[in-house]
C-alpha cells in the first residue's frame, strides 16, 4: 500500500489468507525439501507455491467445456466457473524461515565482525534542495528565524515566520559504511565408485538447502566445489553434480585442498563452511592423515559438516572414526543419509542443530 | 474527477436521448489498490470476512502491478447504480468507461433477468458482513470461518430460477400487518412459519421432503439442517448472495456487448481526430479475438441483430433461403433499433446465442472456416452447454429421507460430461458435516451410473 492511502478493509482478509498460507507451507515443509523445481534458481526472489488444498471444492465438471472452432477454446477464464488454484507467492526469505521453523533448522550466527562491504544511505544531513516530502520543518523555520532576526523583521509580539525559498532545508542522505558478515561454503564430494544417481540426488538436495540456508543468514555467500577420489581437484558447480566414477579414496586429499582453497577467505572476514559428502570408505592408513588435517582446520571453520551417504553396498567406517576422534567438538556436524526420509534430520544436523 | 463531471453530464444526456433508461449513477474514482479490493469483493466496498477475498485481492493486485491486466471500471447493480473508475486513466478512457457504465446501468434496469433482484444490495452486503462479524465475536472467528468454508463449497447449489417463481402459497401466511418487515434471512425467525399440523392427525399422509425435487439445496439446508441459528443465518446469506450474482453470470456476453455497442455509438461522434486513433486502439484491445471474449462476441452479435432487422433479414421468407442467398437478401424495414432494445430486455446469453449465433454470422466473423461448417452445430451446442447454469452441473435434491434413514439423496442431471470426482467427493463430505447424516449423489462415473456417498 502506498503511504497516505487509507487502510483497506480487505487487508484483514489478506492477512488471514497469508496466515493460512504460512501454516500450510509449514505443514508441507518436508515435502518441499525434495522439490527444488519449485524454486528455480537460488537467486530468484519470489517463490510461487501452488496450494490446491486451499481451493474451496465445488461440484464442477471434470473436463473443460466448450471446445470447438473459433467459439472459444478451453482455458480462457472470462466465462464459466473459473477455478483458480490459489498460488502463494512468498519472498524467498520468508519461505525459508517458515521451512526452517518447521524443520527446526538452527539459526547461524556470524563468527567474526565481517568485512566492511556495504554502504547504506542514512538521512542524517541537510540539503538546500530536495523533494517536498523530505522538507525539514524545524530547520527551515530556524533558518527563517535567523534571517528575520538579521534583517530586523522579527517582532516577538507577532512571531510570524514566512520561509523564503533560501530558508528551505531538506533531509539528505549520506553514505554510511555498514559492516556486513560474509561467508564462504565449500562442498567436497567423494566420487570413488559407490555414488549412484540416487545418492547424488540426495547430495544435490542437501547442498541446495545448505546453500539457501547459509545464504539466508549471510547474503554475501561464495560457493566453491571440489571432487576427490585419491586426489582432489576443484570443479564448477555444474560439474559437481554430474555422476561419475573414480578410483580409490583418500579423504585427506579433499581436506588438504580445502585448506588450500580457504586460504583465500581469511577467517577474520569470512564465516567458513566446509561440507564433505562421502560413502565413508577411506583407504587404510589415510584416516589418521584426514583426522589430523581436520583437527588443524576445524578451529578456523564456522562448521565442518560430514555427511555419510550410504548406498546399498554397505557403509564405510569414517563416520565412526570421526565421531570417536572428534565427537562433541564445536563446529563438527555429522549426519548419515540413507534415503529421502533422512533429509530433514540430516539437514538439521549438518547445519549444527 | 472534476474534469470528468461535464462528460458525466453530456454522456448521460446523450444516452437518455438515445432511449437508454437507468436510475441515477454515482461515479467514484479509485486507485488501483482499491480497485483490486472492489474487484475481489465483487464490486462491493464491504463483504463478510473471509480469506478467499484476500487471495483474490492479491491476484488482482499482482496482475495489475505486473501490468498483465487492468480493471478499467466496475459497476454494481444497485439503486442508485454505483460505478468505480480507475484513477489515472486517460480522459478518453474515462469517457469510454462512463458511456459503457450507462449502458450497463440500462441493462440492469431493464433486462428481465434482473427483475426480482434486490436493488439495495450495497447495504444488504454490509448487513451480511455485520452479521458474520457478530457471529465471529460470539462463536469464535475460527469456527465461523470453518463453517463458511463448508457453506462456500455449496454456494453453487442454488436454484437460480427461485426468485422468478411465484407459487401459490400453500401454507397460511400471517396477514401482512402481523408480519414484521425484516431482512429476508431474518424473516423465518421473526415471522416463523405456522406450526406444522400435529403428526398424530389421523390419515395424514407423511409428506415427502422435499415435496418435489429441488435445486435450492442451500435454501433447504437453511430450513431443515440441524444447525444453530447463526449457522442457518450464514446459509441464508450465502444463498442470497449467490442468487444476486446469478443473473450477472447468465448475461455476461449480452451485457458487455450492449455496453460496448453503446459506448461506441455514444462516443464516436464526439471524438477529435487524435482521440479517434486512441479510441480505435482501445477498442481493438477490448474486442481482441482471444478465446471466448464476451465483449467481442456480444458486440458483434448485437451489430448483427441490428443489421439483420434493419435489412429485413428475418421471418419465414428469409429463413427458407439457402445460406448463400441469405447474405444478399434485403428488404429494408429499419427495425434494427426496436429489435435491439427487445433483445436487451428479454434475452439472456443462452437464448441470445441460441437464436442469433447463426452459421452465416460465424462464417462472416471467421469463427469457423468454410471447411469447419459441418461441425458448427456441434460446436455451438458445446458453447451453449458451457453457458447453461453458468457452466456448473445441475444437481437436485430428490429425497431428504433416503431409504427412510434421514439421509440425503442428490441427483446429478447427467448430460454427457462427468463430474470432477475429487472435488465432488470433498463437497459431499462437507454436505455430510452440515446435514449430520450420510449423503448420496447419483451421477455417472466412467460411463456407469454410480452412487457416491459420504458419511
Amino acid at each position: 500500500m502506498t503511504p497516505g492511502e487509507a487502510f483497506l478493509p480487505i487487508e484483514r482478509d489478506l492477512q488471514r489468507f497469508k496466515e493460512i498460507v504460512r501454516g500450510e507451507v509449514k505443514k508441507r515443509a518436508r515435502e518441499f525439501l525434495t522439490r527444488e523445481e519449485l524454486f528455480g534458481q537460488v537467486e530468484g526472489r519470489l517463490v510461487s507455491i501452488p496450494l490446491p488444498q486451499l481451493e474451496i471444492p465445488k461440484i464442477v465438471y471434470g473436463e473443460p467445456l466448450g471446445e470447438g472452432l473459433g467459439l472459444g477454446g478451453p482455458g480462457d477464464e472470462a466465462l464459466g466457473p473459473g477455478g483458480h488454484i490459489p498460488v502463494a507467492e512468498l519472498e524467498l526469505e520468508e519461505f525459508l524461515d517458515l521451512v526452517g521453523e518447521a524443520l527446526r533448522l538452527p539459526r547461524l550466527r556470524p563468527k567474526g565482525e565481517g568485512e566492511v562491504t556495504e554502504e547504506a544511505f542514512r538521512y542524517t544531513t541537510l540539503a538546500r534542495k530536495g523533494p517536498r516530502g523530505l522538507r525539514h520543518v524545524r530547520r527551515t523555520l530556524k533558518e527563517s528565524l535567523k534571517r528575520a532576526l538579521l534583517s530586523g523583521e522579527y517582532r516577538p509580539e507577532v512571531p510570524l515566520l514566512v520561509p523564503e525559498p533560501e530558508d528551505l532545508r531538506y533531509k539528505a542522505p549520506k553514505k554510511k559504511p555498514r559492516p556486513h558478515a560474509q561467508a564462504v561454503v565449500l562442498f567436497a564430494l567423494d566420487v570413488s565408485g559407490s555414488m549412484r544417481e540416487e545418492e547424488l540426488r540426495l547430495v544435490k538436495t542437501l547442498s541446495f538447502w545448505i546453500t539457501l540456508w547459509i545464504k539466508r543468514h549471510f547474503p554475501k555467500l561464495e560457493r566453491r566445489y571440489l571432487l576427490h577420489d585419491a586426489e582432489a581437484w576443484e570443479v564448477s558447480e555444474e560439474e559437481f553434480f554430474k555422476a561419475r566414477e573414480g578410483g580409490g579414496t583418500r579423504l585427506s586429499s579433499a581436506l588438504l585442498l580445502a585448506e588450500e582453497i580457504l586460504k583465500a577467505y581469511p577467517e577474520a572476514f569470512y564465516n567458513r563452511y566446509l561440507y564433505h559428502f562421502s560413502d565413508g570408505e577411506n583407504w587404510q592408513g589415510d584416516t589418521p592423515l584426514a583426522l589430523e588435517a581436520l583437527k588443524r582446520l576445524l578451529p578456523s571453520l564456522a562448521l565442518y559438516g560430514y555427511a555419510q551417504v550410504e548406498g546399498p553396498y554397505g557403509r564405510g567406517q569414517f563416520f565412526e572414526e570421526l565421531a570417536e576422534a572428534l565427537g562433541g567438538q564445536e563446529g563438527l556436524a555429522l549426519a548419515e543419509v540413507r534415503g529421502r526420509e533422512d533429509l530433514p534430520r540430516a539437514l538439521r544436523q549438518l547445519l549444527g542443530g | 474527477m472534476k474534469a470528468l463531471l461535464p462528460w458525466i453530464e453530456t454522456l448521460r444526456e446523450r444516452a437518455q436521448a438515445e432511449g437508454l433508461t437507468f436510475p441515477p449513477v454515482l461515479f467514484e474514482e479509485v486507485g488501483p489498490e482499491e480497485m483490486a479490493m472492489l474487484a475481489a469483493y465483487g464490486g462491493f466496498p464491504r463483504r463478510y470476512p473471509h480469506w478467499r477475498w484476500g487471495s483474490e485481492y492479491l491476484r488482482y493486485r499482482e496482475t495489475y502491478r505486473y501490468g498483465l491486466a487492468r480493471i478499467y471500471e466496475l459497476v454494481v447493480n444497485t439503486v442508485p447504480v454505483q460505478a468505480y473508475l480507475l484513477k489515472g486513466n486517460t480522459l478518453l478512457a474515462q469517457k469510454l468507461v462512463i458511456a459503457h457504465v450507462y449502458a450497463h446501468a440500462d441493462f440492469f434496469h431493464n433486462n428481465l433477468a434482473f427483475k426480482p433482484i434486490p436493488k439495495d444490495m450495497l447495504s444488504e452486503m454490509a448487513h451480511h458482513a455485520a452479521y458474520v462479524e457478530r457471529a465471529m465475536e460470539r462463536h469464535g472467528a475460527r469456527s465461523v470461518e470453518e463453517f463458511l468454508d463448508l457453506v462456500l463449497s455449496l454456494e453453487n447449489l442454488i436454484d437460480p430460477h427461485a426468485p422468478y417463481i411465484q407459487r401459490p402459497q400453500e401454507e397460511e401466511v400471517p396477514k401482512p400487518q402481523d408480519r414484521l418487515r425484516v431482512r429476508p434471512y431474518l424473516d423465518p425467525y421473526v415471522n416463523p412459519p405456522p406450526e406444522p399440523p400435529k403428526e398424530a392427525e389421523e390419515g395424514a399422509k407423511p409428506q415427502a421432503l422435499p415435496p418435489r425435487p429441488t435445486r435450492d439445496i442451500l435454501g433447504f439446508l437453511a430450513r431443515y439442517a440441524p444447525l444453530a441459528p447463526w449457522q442457518k443465518g450464514i446459509l441464508e446469506i450465502i444463498r442470497e448472495e449467490s442468487l444476486y450474482f446469478a443473473p450477472q453470470a447468465a448475461t455476461k456476453i449480452l451485457n458487455e456487448g450492449w455496453a460496448t455497442y453503446w459506448h461506441t455509438r455514444l462516443l464516436l461522434p464526439l471524438l477529435t481526430p487524435k482521440e479517434a486513433v486512441d479510441f480505435a486502439e482501445m477498442q481493438a484491445g477490448l474486442l481482441a479475438p482471444h478465446g471466448l471474449n464476451p465483449y467481442r462476441l456480444g458486440y458483434l452479435l448485437l451489430k448483427e441483430v441490428e443489421e439483420r432487422w434493419d435489412k429485413g433479414r428475418f421471418g419465414p421468407e428469409y429463413e427458407a433461403l439457402p445460406l448463400g442467398e441469405r447474405l444478399r437478401y434485403e428488404r429494408p424495414t429499419g427495425e434494427g433499433q426496436k429489435k435491439l432494445f427487445q433483445v436487451r430486455t428479454v434475452y439472456t446469453d443462452l437464448n441470445f446465442l441460441e437464436e442469433f449465433l447463426t452459421p452465416e454470422f460465424a462464417l462472416r466473423h471467421r469463427l469457423v472456416s468454410p471447411e469447419e461448417l459441418p461441425r458448427f452445430a456441434e460446436a455451438k451446442k458445446a458453447l451453449l452447454f458451457r453457458l447453461t447454469n453458468a457452466g456448473y452441473p445441475i444437481v437436485e435434491l430428490v429425497d431428504a429421507n433416503y431409504q427412510n434413514r434421514g439421509e440425503l439423496l442428490l441427483v446429478h442431471t447427467y448430460e454427457g460430461v462427468e463430474l470432477d470426482l475429487r472435488k465432488t467427493k470433498a463437497v459431499l463430505e462437507n454436505l455430510h458435516r452440515l446435514w449430520g447424516r450420510p449423503v448420496h449423489l447419483k451421477t455417472v462415473v466412467n460411463g456407469k451410473e454410480t452412487l457416491l456417498s459420504a458419511g
